[in-house]
């Protein structure tokens, strides 16, 4: 067993540091092209980094002040989707453009009525000659600033709940698209990943050779994309950690308060401990092991965490944390993406977004130390006479 | 890289769960409500653990011990903790610790060998009245006699003092705290076994009246810190071999049990708070692996992981203990059933070494240091 992170003289940095000094503004292409765009990925996009060959890129990156240019959902959850089972036209259409940023991707997946249960979705795609028609809604993406968009639909309303889902490619600029943006309680969009949009399908024609996969396989597709997301959410490190707390104590000259130490030791011990975590789910892959339950208890453990941690720094404002622009410890955390003040009011969707924390539970329960299953009485069956049997039941 | 276990730790821990499984027989305990440790089998066990060479665990193989890491220990303690095994063990090897951090070589040769051979028992007396185990304090107090000494006062909450064969005394001696060997049957000295409630550790109260001891350092200030940490160590797989044990017995309790019509399993009231107490389990294990690798590495993160460790793994054990004997249902409390031993082991784990909250305090410090010294490994790590 060996606990240790790459070293500061690992001779894996040697080479990126090279290239970095040749290149101290990389265009999105060269990034791309030397593989640390997307290093985790085989080549060519990638170099088929392991976790630590990842890690050290990504450290040396952010030391050369150096951004990537694709954003985190195409590189971890709708890249690899369309890398695995797009067609070769679509691959060879999309990828470079996506990874180089210049299209930006959306994902397609819930709506007003299908959150935490996704397979419950309505948008429908209708076969036309060598069309889908579309018709529906979807909610809480960034397809307002969306090139493509990457769509759940129903394509076989008489299967079952599952088994009539497909996973589409949608031009956003297709005609009968409207994308509303939704105004956030957090009051500040500017501040976080993407903005929320909403939308609405009538009648939007799309070639049936934008399927991903096969017909019907949107579910099982879609599961493994939200599973990406959940790897993704946990690695996304711009936000304020429990580490960041600490430091912001010792910089406020507040580590010492008593009716401070206990919470804050605590946050600091919870957050150090779902850093190991991550850190076994990364030696998992790093020495080629079948993944253990990490993923799911770190997006579980995670979520609440960042609420406390997030709760806890708001309070050490009192009643100005309550105006806009402030923050618990202004001005001392320049590294940080989103202010602490941000994190706090966006910090309501941790346990919402990529799996709700119930859901979450349920997986670990269910399917890790296999307590009884919930049946979904809605899952058998023609999908179609269950929604008329239940209308009619109403 | 790697988290997980090599092949060795993988047999360590097999053989460890093999034997305890088999030998460790709580039944006597549970029969008789007034059952103390004397009914736990305490020395017969020993002797069963002495055959397998756990006195010897982390001597090294100079003085006859198996010369294993910190880490290892992990393996046979977590096991340990899983069926709440009552040996001597905690006191044993914080002896011995103390003895290879401060003893000389003759002292070493003296001791050691006999433990690693023969399962030479050995008890640390640190902690005065109030629990406070930190030096120097004046509740016993070392005279030099010619060439040894001589020790007044008592030592509170000593564990395994009645069992050992020798103690370790911390004493204040010319305004430092030293550290004394004792023959606990010398003239002088009392050992009264309190009546702990965690009946599967033997905790002790014991007084000296002028009672001789022989000198093993004069100063305990790097080296108390140096062994507590080791101790805390030793709580924290204790306390993640019983939080998993708990775990598992409340899910096979929660597959079983029907209420309502169905397992009590399959409502969310209960399959979410045992999906809670896996995810702390599992990271329990880690952050006690990574204690132990630290301190077998002599890793700068030795220290504040072993604080951490112990604090995160003691709360949580107790916590796991109480959702336990909720989701089993009244039957629970009653004396027979061995839900409230384990109940009773996760406070006295929390508790022994100081609180889950002082060792907290510790944690906060030492990492207020660490990150304001090295602020950008705070960020890339």
């Amino acid at each position: 067993m060996d606990f240790d992170l790459p070293a500061e003289d690992d001779p894996r940095r040697s080479g990126v540091r090279a290239w970095l000094k040749e290149h101290p503004n990389p265009t999105a292409d060269e990034l791309l092209d030397v593989g640390y765009e997307v290093p985790h990925w085989p080549p060519p996009w990638g170099l088929s980094a392991d976790p630590e060959f990842q890690l050290i890129i990504s450290q040396e990156l952010q030391r050369a002040g150096v951004e990537r240019f694709g954003n985190l959902l195409s590189a971890t959850n709708l890249g690899p989707a369309l890398l695995a089972h797009g067609t070769e036209e679509a691959k060879e259409k999309y990828l470079r453009r996506m990874l180089t940023g210049k299209d930006r991707w959306c994902q397609l997946q819930s709506e007003p009525s299908a959150g935490s249960d996704l397979a419950a979705l309505r948008s429908t795609a209708v076969r036309d000659g060598d069309h889908y028609v579309i018709n529906g809604q979807k909610i809480w993406s960034n397809a307002g600033s969306s090139d493509y968009g990457m769509m759940v639909v129903r394509t076989d309303p008489n299967a079952s709940k599952h088994a009539g889902l497909s996973l589409i490619i949608v031009d956003m600029k297709s005609p009968g698209i409207t994308a509303r943006p939704i105004d956030i309680m957090s009051q500040a969009p500017k501040d976080l990943v993407v903005r929320m949009y909403e939308t609405f399908f009538d009648n939007v024609r799309v070639p049936t050779s934008n399927l991903i996969g096969k017909e019907g396989e949107g579910w099982r597709l879609t599961q493994q994309v939200l599973q990406a997301e959940r790897m993704m959410i946990l690695q996304h490190m711009q936000k304020p950690t429990a580490r960041d707390l600490v430091m912001g104590l010792v910089q406020t000259g507040r580590i010492d308060d008593p009716s401070l130490t206990d919470e804050a030791a605590s946050l600091y011990i919870e957050g150090e401990v779902i850093r190991l975590m991550n850190l076994r789910a990364m030696s998992d892959q790093l020495n080629a092991r079948r993944p253990g339950p990490e993923a799911a208890i770190i997006k579980m453990m995670g979520a609440p965490h960042d609420q406390h941690l997030n709760d806890f720094a708001k309070r050490l404002e009192g009643q100005a944390g309550l105006l806009p622009g402030g923050d618990a410890f202004e001005g001392k955390h320049t590294h940080l993406a989103v202010s602490w003040d941000a994190a706090f009011w966006d910090s309501p969707t941790l346990t919402l977004r990529a799996g709700s924390q119930e859901l979450m539970l349920n997986v670990i329960a269910e399917r890790i130390i296999g307590l009884p299953r919930e049946r979904d009485p809605s899952a058998q069956g023609n999908w179609s006479e269950n929604q008329r049997a239940l209308r009619a039941e109403k | 890289m790697d988290f997980a276990l090599n092949d060795d730790h993988r047999m360590l821990l097999d053989t460890a769960r093999a034997f305890l499984e088999k030998e460790i027989d709580l039944t006597k305990v549970l029969q008789n409500t007034k059952s103390t440790v004397a009914d736990t089998g305490y020395r017969e066990n020993w002797k069963k653990v002495t055959d397998l060479g756990w006195p010897g665990l982390i001597i090294p193989e100079d003085f006859g011990g198996s010369g294993l890491t910190a880490l290892d220990l992990v393996m046979v303690a977590q096991e340990i903790g899983r069926v709440i095994a009552p040996i001597p063990f905690l006191g044993t090897l914080a002896g011995t610790w103390t003895l290879l951090k401060a003893g000389s070589p003759t002292q070493k040769a003296a001791y050691l060998p006999k433990i690693a051979g023969k399962g030479a028992t050995m008890a640390l007396a640190v902690c005065d009245a109030n629990g406070n185990d930190e030096g120097p304090r004046s509740d016993t107090k070392a005279a030099k006699a010619g060439s040894s000494y001589r020790l007044n006062g008592s030592k509170s909450f000593v564990v395994d003092a009645a069992t050992a064969d020798t103690l370790v005394v911390a004493a204040e001696h010319e305004g430092r705290r030293g550290l004394f060997l004792v023959d606990p049957k010398a003239d002088g000295v009392r050992i009264e076994i309190l009546p702990w409630r965690d009946v599967t550790r033997e905790v002790c109260h014991v007084t000296f009246s002028n009672a001789q001891a022989e000198l093993l350092s004069e100063d305990d200030s790097t080296i108390w810190p140096w062994v507590r940490d080791r101790l805390l160590l030793l709580l924290a797989a204790d306390s993640a071999g019983g939080l998993d044990k708990v775990l598992q017995m409340s899910v096979e309790h929660a597959k079983e049990r029907v209420a309502f019509g169905k397992p009590i399993g399959a409502f969310q009231s209960i399959k979410h708070g045992l999906a809670n107490t896996f995810a702390r389990s599992e990271a329990t294990k880690v952050a006690v692996m990574y204690a132990g690798w630290a301190l077998a590495e002599d890793n700068e993160k030795g220290p504040i992981s072993a604080a951490m460790a112990k604090s995160y793994a003691t709360d949580g054990y107790r916590a796991a203990t109480a959702q336990n004997i909720q989701v089993f249902g009244a039957i629970a409390i009653t004396w027979q059933m061995k839900n409230h031993l384990y109940f009773k082991r996760a406070r006295s784990n929390g508790e022994l070494f100081g609180s889950s909250s002082s060792h907290r305090r510790r944690v906060l410090a030492l990492a207020g240091r660490e990150l304001s010294g090295n602020a950008d490994s705070a960020r890339l790590h």
